[in-house]
């Protein structure tokens, strides 16, 4: 069976428009992404790969060229459709875990089975958050757990609709050494067992070799090293 | 979705900002539904008196029969109609009679108005739209004590046996016959052939009642007028009324646009505390995004949690609102010698208006842009929603204003309120702004309560501004009313004292009144001092006879037309001026109103007949009376050798309330010779309770305290991260936390002085403007007005300010380092 394609990039490039005049962020992008590959993304500050990101996981809309998600074209939908299949093939993970703060660790991974109106939302929680050895934090707020337990929490929430591309956004640059290895290990686990497909931007070279396919962004363009 | 949109707010609720927002929004519904639903009863009340005045719309009263054409007549203008026929007569039971006034009346009597009947004796008593049957009579209560009759026993009314069915407690229609002194009883007008008391030449009343269309009962006048001779009348409500009902919808107008206050507050304190919620929620929406969920599904989930806290904010609303309602009726209660009518739950759909109106001009906008929020917010956190909020807060004042033209139903007003508002904003903002400039200019540096105090106003202008004006807008209000207060009160009472006397004890003699006395004060009943009374007939002036000076009656004064109470006095009574002439001199003494009607002056003679005797006497002088005191007045007052050889009754004044009524009637029944007349004008009653609604301004205006409260606290809460931020880094800093408590207090205290001196010197200009323009008084200055401004503000702001903020001192530095 061939392997499907994940997603599909073709002369992506994005303008915005800031109080000094027109940015180009981004500079005619092509890329193929096969399912189940992991691709890391590094790049200097402020070369544009938050925004490579978001566009890819369609959470904004790309001023030319074609991005298309497991056969969807995200450009011409609107946000009540991309919403939709951002619910249904996307999962994140941020470099400043965005928990709901007043919900409970358990109530946050609930939440996207929640949305989706899943009854077994409550178990599958907590097998998840299981999985991370957060089984004994249930019921903590966000502000009751560390960092590194917080996006713990995160990875179990981002797993939680079971997603066919998990995005990643620096996952460990609020993280020690330590804790960051933790991350990683659970990450790509996590991302062996379901066979998702996974693309991270980072800063660190030793999670950036444990992917499969390497690209470095540069003042707005993407190289394959 | 419910479900989850549900628990999503409950988990939300710790934050303060849902709670904040459900507060507000309880006051505003409650205070509108308070307002409503007291005018409402009071309203009713008035119709409902208003209908009992004349029980009908129009009546036709006669000494003789009333022509049976007239009848026809009025049956062919398809116009209903009752007739009765009263006369005084005696009722008779074994040994026991009794002189009362008796009317016999048609199956369809009260055609407007209910009676008031009830089983046990002086009760309160229950309506009843039927007359007694063929066969029945009710009784007053004091008329079956006299008697010695209860419920079921015989009484003879002439030739007729008549069953005692009910006891009578108001008979409706009856009230204007204020000086029938005999207790009342009713019958059936079957009964009344049978009874053969009525016989030529007895004073008997007929009247024939219609009600009907409008244009139909001007029609039937138009024909019958002309009809009338010398003894009948064609009657119609009092105007008195009419204008009694303009007064209470004026006064709804006047409470609701005092009630917008709190509205208005509410809906800030809801804009504020939605801000809030929207900015603490703005990288949850993102994310939430990220994690799939569409503007559908937020949409929903947030017009769920919008939809749950109406209702349960309108419910509370509703529920204390009518409360308050309560409250205020029986605070006023004891103005009322009966209980006002329940207040009718149509009415509760104003409260719910003014929510609804609220919520949507007030959270919606701000909701609406936490649903537009762009999910690429969560990898950019600097990419923040554009900020338009003179759109959202204009949105606010459009649902305002809307709501002010539904409580005035008009445009006028609300303008004209609006306009002064905007002016009151412009004026604080430029006085704030120069203030808090130049309090950061002359307290730089950050070592001192003082300065970080001024610097903290300085830097959240904004918002610091529109305190100001909040405060400045509520401690105004309450200045004014302070200081034009005494001028109101006495504009609104319409010089009726809410004592003023609405029985009298006539008939008394020396012996009771030691007892009678007693029970009085035992139950607190105000009671004016005892008058001896003869009464006497004025029969001619200046010699000429009255017949030979008003033939038949025409144009007669009412000092001739009917038998005067007479008393005699050493000195003037309470109320009583002397105009000219000599009190202590041997003659009359003459109320100016009456002699200014009957055109006497000084030393015109008026010869009486008291009791057989003729006596001739001079006018020697003339009194004002003032009315509305609580003394039994007289028109004629006579020197004491005159009056020596009668035996004199005497007679007191009384205020009887809703709660003494029933046990002051039951201790009177101990005496049942002596007379009580209730002149308890219960139209008279309404519009004393108007005149006291001063008090209800003052519950309003609590509402709009407390409302402003709301908004101080809100407005801190939203700036509450930011000022945790700067405690935590103060005291990570090496500061103490009473230099961040002083620096609060400073901000606070500021806030106040300044609202509170603005505060005063806008009322000053207000009470300057309404005792000029609207008073017509002298314009006065006010010190009190400076003193208690800044006073006020300061001490109230501060707290409420320091219980906002109180964890930022608790605030450890840690927090730093921690996400909250
Ligand atoms: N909406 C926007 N308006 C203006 N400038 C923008 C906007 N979005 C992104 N930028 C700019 O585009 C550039 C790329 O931003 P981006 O967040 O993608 O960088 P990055 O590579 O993720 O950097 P970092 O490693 O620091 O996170 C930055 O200079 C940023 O300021
Ligand atoms: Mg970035």
């Amino acid at each position: 069976m061939a392997i499907r394609t994940a997603i599909k990039v073709s002369n992506l490039t994005h303008t915005v428009t800031a109080n000094t005049g027109d940015l180009t962020i981004l500079k005619g992008i092509n890329i193929e992404i096969k399912e189940g590959e992991s691709v890391a993304i590094v790049g200097s500050s402020g070369s544009g790969k938050s925004t490579l990101l978001g566009l890819l996981a369609g959470l904004d809309v790309n001023t030319s060229g074609e991005i298309v998600l497991y056969g969807q074209a995200f450009s011409n939908l609107d946000e009540e459709k991309r919403a939709i299949i951002r619910g249904e093939y996307v999962g994140f993970i941020f470099q400043s875990f965005h928990l709901l703060p007043s919900l409970q660790a358990i109530e946050n991974v609930m939440l996207p089975a929640e949305l989706k109106g899943d009854k077994d939302a409550r178990k599958k929680a907590e097998l998840l958050l299981d999985k991370v050895g957060l089984s004994h934090r249930l019921t903590h707020y966000p502000n009751q757990l560390s960092g590194g337990e917080q996006q713990r929490v995160a990875i179990a929430r981002a797993f939680a609709s079971s997603p066919k591309i998990l995005f990643a956004d620096e996952p460990t640059g609020n993280l020690d050494e330590l804790n960051g290895k933790i991350i990683i290990k659970q990450l790509f686990e996590l991302n062996k067992s379901q066979g998702t497909t996974l693309i991270m931007v980072t800063h660190d070279n030793e999670l950036a070799k444990k992917c499969d396919r390497h690209m470095v962004m540069s003042e707005g363009s993407l190289v394959e090293k | 979705m419910v479900n989850f949109a549900f628990k999503l707010m409950l988990r939300d609720l710790r934050s303060g900002d849902i709670l904040t927002l459900l507060m507000a929004l309880i006051i505003s519904v409650s205070t509108v539904t308070t307002i409503s639903l007291f005018i409402d009863r009071l309203q009713l009340s008035f119709e409902q008196e208003s209908a009992n005045l004349l029980a009908a719309d129009r009546l036709i009263r006669s000494d003789e029969e009333i022509p049976k054409n007239w009848q026809f007549k009025a049956k062919e203008m398809s116009l209903k109609q009752a007739k009765r026929t009263s006369f005084g007569t005696m009722i008779f039971s074994g040994d026991a009679l009794q002189l009362s006034q008796l009317s016999a009346v048609t199956d369809t009597y009260p055609l407007k108005g209910a009676y008031l009947v009830d089983d046990t004796l002086f009760a309160r008593g229950q309506p009843s739209k039927q007359p007694p049957k063929k066969g029945e009579v009710w009784l007053s209560s004091r008329l079956a004590s006299l008697l010695n009759v209860r419920i079921g026993d015989q009484v003879e009314v002439g030739e007729s046996q008549l069953t005692v069915a009910k006891y009578l407690v108001r008979d409706p229609g009856s009230s204007s016959s204020a000086f029938a002194i005999s207790p009342r009883a009713v019958m059936n007008i079957k009964d009344l052939p049978s009874t053969k008391v009525i016989i030529p030449g007895s004073r008997v009343r007929y009247s024939l009642l219609l009600a009907g269309e409008p244009s139909d009962l001007e029609n039937f006048e138009s024909w019958v007028v002309p009809e009338l001779n010398e003894g009948q009348r064609w009657r119609t409500p009092v105007e008195k009324g009419e204008r009694i009902g303009d007064t209470i919808v004026k006064a709804e107008s006047f409470l609701l646009l005092a009630g917008i206050l709190a509205v208005v507050m509410s809906g800030i304190a809801m804009a504020l505390a939605s801000t809030r919620f929207v900015k603490r929620h703005l990288v949850q929406v993102a994310v939430l995004k990220t994690l799939g969920a569409t503007p559908k599904v937020l949409i929903k989930v947030f017009s769920i949690q919008f939809v749950i806290l109406f209702f349960i904010g309108a419910l509370l609303g509703l529920f204390v609102g009518w409360g308050g309602q309560g409250v205020i009726s029986s605070l006023l209660s004891g103005l009322m010698s009966t209980s006002l009518p329940e207040p009718s739950v149509g009415r509760l759909w104003l409260g719910i208006v003014t929510g609804l109106i609220s919520m949507v001009a007030f959270c919606m906008p701000m909701m609406l842009r936490l649903i537009k929020i762009s999910p690429m917010s969560v990898l950019q956190p600097s990419r923040k929603i554009e900020k338009n909020s003179l759109a959202v807060y204009s949105i606010g004042f459009i649902g305002i204003y809307g709501l002010m033209c539904i409580y005035t139903k008009g445009f006028l007003l609300p303008s004209i309120m609006t306009l002064a508002m905007l002016a009151i904003g412009i004026l604080v903002s430029i006085v704030g702004w120069l203030v808090f400039k130049l309090g950061r200019s002359l307290t730089s540096g950050a070592t001192s309560g003082w300065q970080i105090g001024f610097a903290s106003l300085y830097r959240r202008l904004l918002p610091n501004l529109f305190q100001l004006l909040v405060f400045t807008l509520i401690i105004m209000l309450g200045l004014v009313l302070v200081g034009v207060k005494s001028s109101l009160v006495s504009e609104w009472q319409d010089q009726l004292p809410v004592d003023a006397p609405n029985h009298y004890l006539f008939n008394v003699q020396k012996d009771q009144i030691e007892q009678i006395n007693a029970s009085t004060e035992n139950l607190r009943v105000l009671r004016s001092d005892w008058y001896p009374m003869v009464r006497g007939r004025v029969i001619s002036v200046n010699g000429k006879s009255i017949q030979t000076l008003y033939p038949e009656g025409k144009g007669e004064p009412e000092l001739y037309e009917r038998e005067l109470n007479l008393t005699w006095s050493h000195s003037l009574g309470k109320g009583n001026k002397l105009l000219s002439g000599d009190f202590s001199a041997d003659g009359l003494s003459i109320e100016q109103r009456v002699a200014k009607a009957a055109n006497l002056s000084l030393g015109d003679t008026l010869t009486l007949n008291i009791g057989g005797n003729i006596v001739s006497l001079p006018i020697t002088s003339v009194r004002s009376v003032d009315w509305s005191s609580m003394q039994p007045n007289f028109y004629l007052i006579l020197p004491k050798r005159v009056l020596d050889g009668y035996s004199a009754n005497f007679v007191s004044s009384l205020f009887i309330s809703n709660t003494n009524a029933q046990p002051f009637y039951k201790s009177m029944s101990q005496h049942p010779t002596v007379s009580i007349l209730n002149v308890g004008d219960i139209l008279k009653q309404i519009q004393t309770i108007i005149g006291q609604l001063s008090e209800a301004i003052q519950l309003v205006l609590l509402c709009i305290l407390i409302a402003g409260a709301l908004v101080l606290i809100a407005s801190v809460r939203s700036t509450l991260e930011e000022r945790l931020e700067e405690g935590a880094l103060l005291r990570v800093l090496g500061a103490k936390k009473a230099l961040i408590q002083q620096s609060l207090v400073v901000e606070f205290g500021a806030l106040g002085l300044f609202s509170g001196l603005i505060a005063a010197a806008g009322a000053e200009a207000c009470v300057y403007a309404l005792q000029v323009f609207i008073f017509k008084s002298q314009a006065s200055w006010h010190p009190l007005l400076w003193a208690l401004g800044p006073l006020i503000g300061i001490s109230i702001i501060t707290a409420i300010g320091l219980f906002a903020s109180r964890i930022v001192l608790k605030v450890p530095p840690m927090h730093l380092l921690r996400d909250f």
